[in-house]
Order: C-alpha cells, then sequence, then structure tokens
C-alpha cells in the first residue's frame, strides 16, 4: 500500500478515535446511565460501594448494548491501527533500512492483531454472555 | 570627495571564536578550541573564521566562495543555530564569545567543513528538472506569471545545506529525503511546464519521503533566503492527498511557436 494511503489512514483513524474517545470519556458524566452521575456511590451506613457509573454492574450494562458494542469494536479497531502504525513509523525511523523495516512491519501487524483479537473478544464477551 | 565611514576600520572590541576542530585522518575526537579576533564594524563571521586561517591557525579548514550570500558554500552552525557564515555580522550577534560549528547531520570531511554528498545526491534523486515527454522542445513552453507565483518562492534555493541540518527527522532517519529535496520536488511539480510528477511518486511516496516530516519547521527557520521548504512538503503532502485514489496524470503547458518561426518574425 502507497504511504499516502496509509497516512490518510493515519490521520482519519486519529480523528475517529478523538470522536469515539469522547463518547467513551462522556458515558462517565453527560451519558453516565446512572441518575446522580457519580463514579462512585456508597452507602449511607457504611462505606460499601453500592452503585455509580463505575460500578461493575454499570459498567457491564453498557456493554450488552449493541449499539456501544459496536462503538467501542470501532474504537478500539481505529486504536489498533493508529497505534501500530505510529510504532512502524517511529521504528522505521530510528532503525531505516530494507530488512529492518520488513521485521518492523511484521511484527506491528501481528502485535496489532494479537492486541485486536484479544480486545474484540473482550467486547464479544460482554455483549453475548454479560461478563469476561 | 573621499567618503569616511565613521569607526569603520577600527578594532571595535575582541571576541572569542570557539571553533570545533575535527580531523577524520587523525582519528582523534573532535575538540574545541578558541581564538581571539579583532573585530571590526561590518566584519562577519567569515571574516573572522578567515583571519584565525591567516594570521592564528593555518591548519583551520573551512569553505566558503562568493562571501556574499549566493553561493551557499559557508553555511556553518554559528552560536547553535545554522546561518551563511558570510552573512551574519559578528556585531550584531552582540556576544563575546561566538561558537562555530560544522553543519549537523553530515559527516565532516575536516574542522567546519562538512560532507554535502548526502544533499547533492537526495537533491538528484527527485530528478530537480522539467521532466517532459518530447526529447527536444522545438519551442518555447508558455507559462503565465500567475503559474510561476506557485513556486516562485522554492526557486530560491542556494543549496547551502543548513535545512538538513537543522532537521529533526535528517538526524535520526538516514535515508529520509530532507527538506531541500522535497521542496524542489515540489518546486517542479508545481511548475506548469513540468509532467514528472509519475516519475517522482515512488520517492516521493515511500517511507522515507514526504510523510516522515513533523513539521518542526527549523528548516524554514534557519534557510538564510527564505525558501520556507516545510511550506513545501506540506503542499507537496496536499497534492498526494488530492491523488490518493487515482493515478494522478500531470498535463504540462504546451508548446509555444517554433523558434524558426519567431526568427522569421524578428
Amino acid at each position: 500500500m502507497r504511504e499516502s494511503k496509509i497516512m490518510l489512514l493515519q490521520y482519519l483513524t486519529g480523528l475517529f478515535i478523538l470522536v469515539l474517545g469522547t463518547f467513551h470519556m462522556l458515558l462517565l458524566s453527560v451519558l453516565a446511565p446512572t441518575s446522580n452521575k457519580v463514579l462512585y456511590q456508597y452507602a449511607s451506613t457504611n462505606h460499601t460501594l453500592i452503585g455509580g457509573t463505575l460500578y461493575y454492574s454499570t459498567v457491564t450494562a453498557i456493554y450488552h448494548t449493541l449499539l456501544w458494542g459496536s462503538i467501542f469494536e470501532l474504537l478500539l479497531t481505529f486504536l489498533v491501527f493508529h497505534i501500530f502504525n505510529g510504532f512502524r513509523i517511529i521504528l522505521s525511523e530510528q532503525f531505516p533500512g530494507a530488512k529492518a523495516e520488513k521485521v518492523i512491519t511484521y511484527s506491528m501487524l501481528i502485535l496489532g492483531l494479537v492486541i485486536f483479537i484479544w480486545g474484540s473478544r473482550t467486547i464479544v464477551l460482554m455483549l453475548l454472555q454479560g461478563g469476561i | 570627495m573621499e567618503l569616511v565611514l565613521k569607526g569603520f576600520g577600527e578594532v571595535v572590541k575582541t571576541v572569542t571564536f570557539r571553533v570545533r576542530r575535527y580531523d577524520p585522518e587523525k582519528k582523534e575526537m573532535p575538540k574545541y578550541m578558541e581564538y581571539k579576533v579583532p573585530v571590526q564594524r561590518g566584519m562577519t563571521v567569515l571574516d573572522g573564521v578567515l583571519y584565525i586561517k591567516e594570521h592564528l591557525d593555518p591548519s583551520l579548514a573551512a569553505r566558503y566562495s562568493c562571501r556574499m550570500g549566493i553561493c551557499g558554500s559557508c553555511a556553518m552552525i554559528i552560536n547553535g543555530k545554522e546561518r551563511l557564515a558570510c552573512q551574519t555580522q559578528i556585531l550584531e550577534l552582540n556576544k563575546d564569545l561566538i561558537k562555530v560549528d560544522p553543519l549537523g547531520n553530515y559527516d565532516t570531511v575536516k574542522d567546519l567543513v562538512p560532507d554535502l554528498n548526502k544533499l547533492f545526491k537526495n537533491h538528484e534523486s527527485v530528478k530537480p528538472y522539467i521532466v517532459r515527454e518530447e526529447a527536444e522542445p522545438y519551442g518555447e513552453y508558455i507559462q503565465l506569471p500567475e503559474e510561476r507565483e506557485k513556486y516562485a518562492l522554492f526557486t530560491e534555493c542556494i543549496m547551502c545545506g543548513a535545512c538538513l541540518s537543522a532537521c529533526p527527522t535528517m538526524a535520526t532517519d538516514d535515508l529520509y529525503l530532507g527538506p531541500q529535496a522535497l521542496a524542489q520536488a515540489y518546486r517542479y511539480i508545481a511548475d506548469s511546464r513540468d509532467a514528472g510528477f509519475n516519475e517522482r511518486l515512488n520517492l516521493l511516496d515511500s517511507k522515507h519521503g514526504v510523510w516522515r516530516c513533523h513539521f518542526a519547521g527549523a528548516c524554514s527557520e534557519v534557510c538564510p533566503k527564505g525558501v520556507d521548504p516545510a511550506l513545501a512538503i506540506q503542499l507537496l503532502r496536499g497534492v498526494l492527498s488530492k491523488n490518493v485514489f487515482i493515478k494522478y496524470k500531470q498535463n504540462p503547458a504546451k508548446l509555444g511557436p517554433e523558434r524558426a518561426s519567431i526568427k522569421e518574425v524578428l
């Protein structure tokens, strides 16, 4: 693939990460599926955690919806491409040369795939079964 | 009437030159040596270096030619910044100590003389000339003044090599084309008479081409002729981005009337 196509994807994924990442962060506040939007809610009598945006069951409830599952999967895809292509660029500059670049490109491709499969597994399991 | 410039020819102050000395043939580590140079009004850093060579240490090596900022031979790092030594007034630096280094990101031939082979090879690789389909032009290439404006800024390059010395990507990536070659590639691609975009594409769109610029802007900052290679690189990126999914066809300017017919008119 031509470098200009790869770099165009790099810039576009960066933009999408910004948008989807914003939604991801808004889940902690404005879009939080809790009524009072607090991160942690403790019982009034003792310090037992009973709710809040970061409460385990609240978090898993978000993953149960197909919309949010798809958004997270997209975010993961864009992040994996952006991060590992970024690493490829940095390492190619540090170790220029045909052989080194081949090793770097394939290493990043394999590492990216491993992370992508592992992350997708988490999202899909959460979506289907409600937990990992 | 004889014109007398006040203070001209008098020693205004004495400045210390700290010059990086290195001779690869001696297999010694580079070192700095200090020289006291009496400074007159109007004296440039190149004059100071030549004063050292003539009066204090004839073994000091420096490259220079025109002494008027045209040839680009005397580019060196003066007080941490790439400049033409012949265009840098010592008194304007307003320092008692002037540190002089050879250009960075190049091998050193000796002392203040960098090995500019990298610069010339990269420059040559982008085909810095008008590429046409016809073997021999039979007339003039027609170009409007506004068409020339598109690349006029980038024709000012004197190949002094200061931009490569300042470029942070050049410091890490040996295969990077560098701001000078990329700016010249844009200069010819933007030229309405040129048809060589596709011939240059593989090199410009490679892993060490136009996309490796981090837009630090150091090249434009140090360019003694104000060429602005960073701008050329961004414009080049724009050209590549616009043509990322299609095979770009560059339509060169048409040839004007045959020379023979012009002669007849004249």
